[in-house]
């Protein structure tokens, strides 16, 4: 059966974030007013309250405030007691009078703190935990904990097996939102639970050796469409954020919304060998008695009510079990192996657009896919790299915790420019008698699908040529890594054990690309090999049809196919950021390789291009992002190329160009490696 | 004139919500309106709940409820 896992976090923020903002207007600030003291431990109390009326235990997040109030404290141990709430410590809600007068700092964000003052943090605010309970915690978190601070906290506190560790694309989007004031930089990191590398929290580990020792929970279930293009904080799991996005009726105060969202996170347990998970963590800011903007109170408390409610109702018939954040965390381990990706068939349930995307995630790259661009690469993240990103006062990125892109659409254009250049974006042009049709412009759906690895025609993880052996053309997409099954070092925990490899099968509904005089029916297969950061995508010509005529199958005649010369352009445009400002590509290097043979072309903004007939592979180095992008190709007429890019288009290019007849496969993979 | 204050609900500018932007509004009490201080825009109460109504028309599906079989059923046109 289907496992729906729901974490469901209260904190008790003496000094709720906003409520300082929105109740004090008009008033000096002092954050240690009683007013404000008493609210906050009011709407705590109404949350707990929310939750075990619908039977559903929490996860009381202690905040360092709430640890010098007697009430909020005796509240915890009794909730602990009564319901088996877990009583946790988060990292969030550190303003108070005592912080504030000990660290002399408005700073509140710990991940943005010298390393200095994360370590005399952390150890300040567990111990005062372990004075009021006696015991450490076994979990804790923020908005985002980067990997020398969790590093930190394992360290010194093994106790900790579960954090909340990030926002998903909670990044420039936010920020502007927020009036260029939200300083929350942390894109490019999974959407659901993972274990985090040692060197990069939003990377995953890939084995023992690379386990942060914790299991990271995100902040939030988002809506893996609305929040990579608009502000994250209007689509997740957190009533008021729907009610932030205006995303109900304003008249009846109904929002299905958010019950769409659940349910459509429900549904992932179909790509994930049947598990799937939602968290709620709702600030008490966020009931704020005043009203938050032009929701009244009695709305955003409705709003919470009913969240609480629709998964009490789940758990009551049998679709949902609520458990704590560290007892997430052991169930976690059993189930997971370290190389099995995270998988998302998402669809539009907001706009009425009928889109669809595919994200995937593991140790090695976060992908997304847009169907609605013929299944393009609209979102490519290296884990593979590891990158070691610390953030922080006295860091090069104090502020900006995202994991780098290679490809991201919204930020650095995908199919559509305006006037000149190129967006990046993984892509194909099929071309004909001088016509061209990008398959971007080929709106289509996808079907997902899996297949357990043989060990006949394995190749190692890690090869670079992407030959995964089986027949182009007879059954897309296997390829093998370690003969089938992961190997005890792979195993996240004792359970995940022997878990079989897999390959996540993609397969679109096949496209008509029409020319003047003939048209061409193409499928797309994309196949995400577990356990090398290697994409493989496969495009069959199902049938070319002179335009006026029946299809070959129906007349009889083959088509001719010197006549038909078509030809097919894989490509990839890439960079790499954080944001939406170009980068210094000075760095990078592209070549092409033909067995010893080989052409480069160093990145000095020239608009050079370079192509090699029957190349194993294009590629492109780029240094700072410790990353190795390449392509490499089974197809007849192969040639390989490289482009540069300029000044107003500071993009590379990588690709190949071929061949393609009626019934014939063209293949390529995608790599992505560490840099060195 | 006085200063401005917040009004009875904190509503953010209609205009710049319509591009993903949360700006709270002042309240002039003399002319009994909201205004940006980011854009141009300025409103009665009532013209800020028009225009938040208007600024839903994105949402074309915000009120249908999602069916398990519809989350790969394209079918609906």
């Amino acid at each position: 059966m289907d496992k729906f896992v729901v974490n469901i976090i209260h904190r008790p923020e003496m000094v709720p974030e906003y409520a300082e903002k929105v109740t004090g207007h008009g008033q000096a600030e002092d954050i240690g007013r009683k007013a404000l003291l008493t609210e906050s431990l009011d709407i705590f109390k109404t949350q707990q309250e929310c939750a075990h009326k619908n039977g559903l235990k929490t996860t009381i997040e202690m905040t360092y405030a709430s640890l010098f109030n007697d009430e909020a404290v005796a509240l915890a141990k009794e909730h602990h007691e009564k319901y088996g709430d877990e009583i946790a410590l988060t990292l969030l809600g550190l303003p108070c009078k005592e912080f504030r007068e000990k660290y002399k700092t408005k700073d509140f964000c710990i991940w943005m703190f010298s390393m200095e003052d994360k370590m005399a943090i952390v150890q300040d605010v567990f111990e005062k935990f372990y004075e009021k309970f006696g015991f450490y915690p076994e979990s804790t978190g923020s908005y985002y904990m980067d990997a020398e601070l969790t590093n930190y906290i394992k360290e010194k506190y093994p106790s900790v097996k579960c954090a909340v560790a990030t926002c998903w694309e909670e990044g420039p989007k936010a920020y502007h939102t927020c009036n260029n004031s939200w300083y929350t930089f942390m894109d490019g990191g999974p959407w659901a639970p993972w274990i985090p590398s040692k060197q990069n929290t939003h990377a995953p580990a890939a084995n023992e050796a690379e386990d942060s020792g914790i299991v990271a929970i995100p902040h939030l279930s988002r809506d893996l469409i609305a929040c990579y293009d608009g502000n994250g904080s209007n689509f997740g799991t957190h009533p008021q954020n729907v009610l932030r996005g205006m995303i109900y009726d304003s008249d009846t105060w109904e929002y299905p919304y958010l019950y769409n969202l659940i349910d459509q996170y429900r549904y992932q347990a179909k790509f994930n060998d049947g598990y799937s998970y939602n968290m709620m963590f709702v600030g008490p800011g966020w009931m704020n008695k005043m009203g938050r903007w032009e929701a009244p109170y009695e709305l955003l408390l409705k709003s919470y009510e009913d969240g609480c409610a629709y998964y009490g109702k789940l758990k009551k018939e049998g679709k949902l079990i609520d458990m704590t954040m560290s007892e997430f965390a052991d169930y976690y381990r059993q189930k997971k192996s370290y190389t099995e990706p995270e998988c998302a068939l998402w669809r539009d349930i907001l706009y009425g657009s009928q889109k669809q995307v595919f994200w995937y995630c593991d140790p090695y790259l976060r992908a997304g896919v847009n169907m609605d661009q013929g299944g393009a690469i609209v979102d490519l993240r290296p884990y593979v790299a590891k990158l070691n990103w610390p953030v922080g006062i006295g860091t090069p990125h104090i502020q900006d915790a995202s994991y780098p892109f290679l490809i991201q659409e919204k930020y650095r254009a995908g199919y559509f420019t305006h006037y000149a250049g190129e967006g990046t974006v993984r892509s194909a042009k099929i071309c004909h008698n001088g016509e061209e049709v990008d398959l971007c412009l080929c709106r289509t759906k996808a079907h997902f699908s899996e297949k357990v690895i043989s060990g006949e025609g394995a190749v190692a993880a890690g090869s670079v040529s992407g030959a995964c052996a089986d027949e182009a053309g007879s059954d897309f997409g296997a390829c093998a890594v370690n003969g089938g099954f992961i190997s005890e070092e792979s195993a996240a925990g004792s359970g995940a054990a022997k878990k079989a490899v897999k390959n996540r099968i993609l397969t679109l509904d096949p496209v008509d690309i029409e020319f003047s005089d003939l048209t061409v029916k193409l499928q797309t297969v994309m196949t995400f090999i577990e356990g090398t950061g290697k994409i493989r995508i496969d495009r069959k010509v199902l049938s070319i049809t002179p335009n006026g005529a029946g299809t070959s199958a129906e007349t009889g005649a083959d088509m001719d196919c010197a006549a038909a010369d078509i030809t097919i352009n894989e490509y990839m445009v890439g960079c790499y950021g954080t944001t939406e400002y170009t980068e210094d590509m000075s760095s990078l290097t592209l070549f092409l390789e033909k067995g010893e043979e080989k052409t480069e072309i160093p990145y000095e903004y020239k608009c050079r291009e370079a192509s090699m007939e029957g190349a194993d592979s294009a590629t492109c180095i780029v240094p700072p992002i410790d990353t190795v992008v390449s392509m490499t190709c089974e197809g007849r007429d192969k040639a390989g190329y490289i482009k540069e890019g300029y000044a107003f288009s500071p993009m590379f290019t990588i690709g190949y160009t071929g061949k393609l007849c009626e019934k014939e496969v063209f293949t390529t993979w995608l790599n992505l490696e560490k840099a060195n | 004139m006085a200063q401005s204050g917040k009004g009875k609900l904190n509503y953010r500018c209609p205009s710049c919500f319509m591009r993903d932007l949360d700006l709270d509004m002042f309240y002039d009490k003399e002319k009994k309106e909201y205004y940006c201080i980011r854009c141009q825009y300025r409103g009665s109460e009532a013209d800020v709940l028009e225009k938040n109504q208007m600024a839903r028309f994105r949402y074309g599906a915000m009120m249908r409820r999602f069916e398990e079989k519809d989350f790969e059923d394209f079918s609906e046109g």
